[in-house]
């Protein structure tokens, strides 16, 4: 597997001669001699063991080296705004989360629309849940209500900045209680033993979350109206409407050939058994999208969050 | 844990975790390759070995790295990665005494000390030590950056004024960004590059490597090198007798480093800071700490290395990285299918401690690949000025682009170094604002999600109440208080002769 770094004169050095050796041969309609996969989240997290577990059925299909280049910082916008300026030819694209890239575009000044983007495909998304920490008071979803009407504004709840807000607000509204939101950068890592030490009565995070700490926080409520198999017998609530989704994407201009080029190939990457595997059991749902679909897709996301 | 032993003790771990540790020194040494980014790095070569092997090479390398940040830290006055900032603060001075084999020596065998106090805690105390770390919520976060920053009173030279108020431009820079809490632009002069922030590590190579790189130019005609470079025979034995004959001093380094290291989103540059000004506070003779005292640098390395191998506890226990490189082992073991946390302490606890009893060895490989290294590494000082600035100025560069892989964090060192530079005449020193761009990041977002908190509660139970914090609050005042009457003290004595 080859994973070079910009500065190569110094590390290729350190780390061996070795991810110097791949580079293969391109396919005739993949344009690139290499590829640069842009993550936008910090190493170890969600979107870099993506790119990670990606990266091995991308170089295949595409026939050429995919090197991982991290530009981490303001939830994501440092990245997209570099994808933003990079040359739209297709040796470069990025991981992209739904809702992220359209909640960070509404700031101030940071020079890209979510519609911009040129979307290569969705490979998976988790559904909205609410987590209590194990030795919570409140076991089921009905005792967390109750808790709330009885003291309004009492409970607080923990979620991701700002698209996590949009989206426990939405909950409450549909549930009909007040809580306090508890806004937490920088990763669902933070968040997790907060929930744990009860610092916070709830979290708002995604399903893959709930799976990953089942052993120290329990799920009470999924959002959407399909149980997610890995947290068995936690009640839905259709109404609400909060659903993270993963994908990739190119640089806005990007031609149209070369998007169904990586398309295709992100579409054999992920459907690799090994890759479906580990999401399934990490409390995800698979997608297999066309570029038709994903842009279908993007533009009824963008619209859900036009307000 | 007698059979981990034995996997860890195996040729082909001792192997993979020995390579670790040599990358670590690579990486530690190099300002701007951090830990994390060499961890990172690394992970895709682990694929290819089984999984204990992998993550015992990865720990090697992170342990390692917390020993050799100290080097140019020493060396040159610029840390290579920022847990090493405080051990600059007597590392330096050290080696302009021409006392640089002792610096060196002393960081290496107490970051070898530090490893193995952590991974012992990591092998024994696992579970009660999480515990605590659960009690740390944002309110306690903020007191202990509170209490962090305290240490201001022992950096800040002839004034406090000016010690808080470098301390503030760190903080104030370490906002600049979208906030983490409301996704707020803060201080980003509609520039998109700093909406993602400033680089603790491009900011910390800023306000150390520059301003030296300058003052170095500008006293070429002056002075030659760095610093004499004065081999000493029988300094190796020296130094260890040294560090062993304070057993209270090493006790103390070693808990703080465990328990600031376990704690999710503190880590390795905190622990060490707190060492530091502790050691400082319960020593008989403060004369000489921060003008080249072998204790401040003992302090800073034992409390560091300790953090790395606790930091893996909170991910062995709760399955949450207590720093960023935890945080990559963490994702190289969910890439082969496994669950760092509950599910695999309960599935594979031979792995786990496997791992712990690694990184304990990987304490005395750091020890004797240190001592190998030291006699070459210490000749950088041998190097005449007008070759050694551009070195660092190049390498200074390099570190702050790789950070992020962004020519904007170069421009951003730049401007900061030449900013500390020019203030620096004014009786501003660069330990504080390096103090305000680490503890900012943890200070900030835990009072705005405490304040949040405190909606729901009230202001008085969320921040003054409670074990930890009430313990974090009277320490702050009795280390405020104490710097207060010594100042008054020494400035009496002056008035008086």
């Amino acid at each position: 597997m080859k994973f070079s770094y910009l500065i190569k004169g110094v590390v290729a050095s350190v780390f061996g001669a070795a991810m110097l050796l791949t580079g293969g041969t391109a396919q005739a309609d993949y344009p690139c001699k290499e590829a640069t996969f842009i993550v936008p989240y910090s190493p170890g997290g969600g979107s870099d063991q993506m790119a990670r577990r990606l990266v091995p059925g991308l170089e295949e299909a595409l026939g050429v080296g995919v090197n991982i280049v991290y530009k981490t910082g303001g939830g994501g916008a440092v990245g997209f705004s570099e994808l933003h300026r990079s040359a739209p030819d297709g040796c470069t694209f990025s991981n992209t989360v739904v809702p992220n890239v359209i909640i960070s575009s509404k700031g101030e000044g940071v020079g890209y629309k979510p519609g911009d983007f040129a979307y290569i495909g969705m490979t998976e998304s988790s559904a909205g849940t609410l987590m209590v920490p194990k030795d919570s008071k409140y076991k089921t979803i009905e005792d967390f209500i109750a808790a709330a009407n009885e003291n309004p504004g009492m409970l607080t709840v923990a979620g991701t900045g700002g698209s996590g807000l949009s989206r426990w607000t939405q909950l409450e509204s549909v549930l009909g209680i007040e809580t306090t939101y508890v806004p937490v950068g920088g990763g669902v890592g933070k968040m997790i033993p907060m929930l744990a030490g009860s610092h916070v009565d709830g979290a708002a995070t995604g399903a893959n979350h709930a799976t990953k700490h089942k052993g120290i926080v329990d799920a009470i409520l999924v959002a959407g109206a399909n149980e997610v198999p890995t947290l068995p017998g936690v009640p839905n609530e259709p109404d609400w409407n909060y659903v993270i989704t993963w994908g990739l994407m190119a640089p806005p201009g990007t031609p149209s050939d070369i998007v169904e080029t990586l398309n295709a190939a992100l579409r054999s990457a992920a459907s690799d058994p090994a890759v479906q595997d580990a999401l399934t059991k990490g409390g995800y749902v698979t997608h297999d999208m066309t570029v038709a679909e994903v842009n279908a897709f993007m533009d009824a996301e963008i619209a859900k969050y036009a307000d | 844990m007698f059979e981990a032993l034995l996997m860890a003790i195996s040729p082909t771990y001792l192997m993979y975790m020995t390579i670790g540790v040599l990358l670590g020194l690579v990486v530690g040494t190099l300002p701007g390759l951090t830990a994390t980014m060499g961890t990172a790095l690394l992970v895709p070569f682990t694929f290819g070995l089984p999984t204990g092997e992998g993550i015992a090479m990865l720990g090697g390398l992170y342990v390692c790295a917390m020993f050799s940040d100290a080097i140019p830290a020493c060396l040159v006055n610029t840390p290579g990665t920022p847990a090493a900032m405080a051990t600059g603060f007597d590392g330096h001075p050290m080696v302009k005494q021409g006392r640089g084999q002792e610096a060196i020596v002393a960081a290496c065998f107490s970051s070898a000390l530090g490893t193995i106090f952590g991974a012992a805690c990591y092998l024994l105390l696992a579970w009660p030590m999480v515990s605590v770390a659960l009690k740390f919520g944002p309110p306690q976060f903020f007191w202990l950056g509170v209490f962090a920053l305290t240490i201001i009173g022992s950096l800040a030279g002839k004034s406090i004024l000016k010690g808080l108020a470098g301390a503030a431009i760190g903080i104030i820079i370490s906002c600049i960004g979208i906030s983490h809490a409301a996704e707020v632009n803060r201080f980003t002069l509609n520039i998109p590059e700093l909406r993602g922030g400033v680089s603790l590590v491009a900011a910390l190579i800023g306000v150390f490597a520059v301003p030296q790189v300058l003052s170095m130019i500008l006293n070429l005609r002056k002075e030659e090198y760095v610093a004499e470079y004065k081999p000493e025979k029988g300094v190796i034995l020296k130094t260890i007798i040294k560090v062993v004959s304070a057993p209270i001093h090493f006790l103390r380094s070693g808990v703080i480093g465990a328990f600031i290291g376990i704690l999710p989103g503190a880590g390795s540059p905190i622990a060490a800071i707190v060492s530091y000004n502790e050691a400082l506070r319960w020593s008989k003779d403060k004369s000489q700490y921060g003008k080249g005292d072998v204790r401040g640098v003992t302090a800073s390395e034992i409390a560091n290395n300790a953090a790395a191998p606790a930091a893996m506890i909170p991910l062995v226990t709760l399955g949450v990285p207590g720093s960023a490189p935890a945080a990559v082992i963490a994702g190289a073991l969910m890439l082969r299918g496994l669950n760092p946390g509950p599910e695999l302490f309960g599935t594979n606890a031979t792995l786990v401690y496997s791992f712990g009893w690694s990184l304990l060895i990987a304490g005395i490989v750091v020890f004797f690949i240190g001592m190998l290294a030291t006699p070459i590494l210490v000749r950088i000082i041998k190097i005449p000025l007008r070759l050694l600035a551009p070195l660092i100025m190049f390498l200074a560069i390099i570190g702050a682009y790789a950070i992020r892989n962004n020519v904007f964090d170069v421009y951003l060192m730049l401007i900061i170094g030449l900013f500390v530079f020019l203030i620096r005449p004014l009786g501003f020193h660069p330990g504080p604002i390096g103090l305000g761009f680490i503890l900012g990041p943890i200070i900030e977002p835990s009072l705005v999600q405490a304040l949040y908190i405190s909606h729901a509660v009230g202001v008085q139970r969320v921040f003054f109440s409670g074990s930890v914090s009430i313990i974090l609050i009277s320490l702050s005042v009795i280390s405020v208080s104490a710097v207060a009457i010594s100042r008054y003290r020494s400035r009496k004595k002056e008035n008086a002769s």
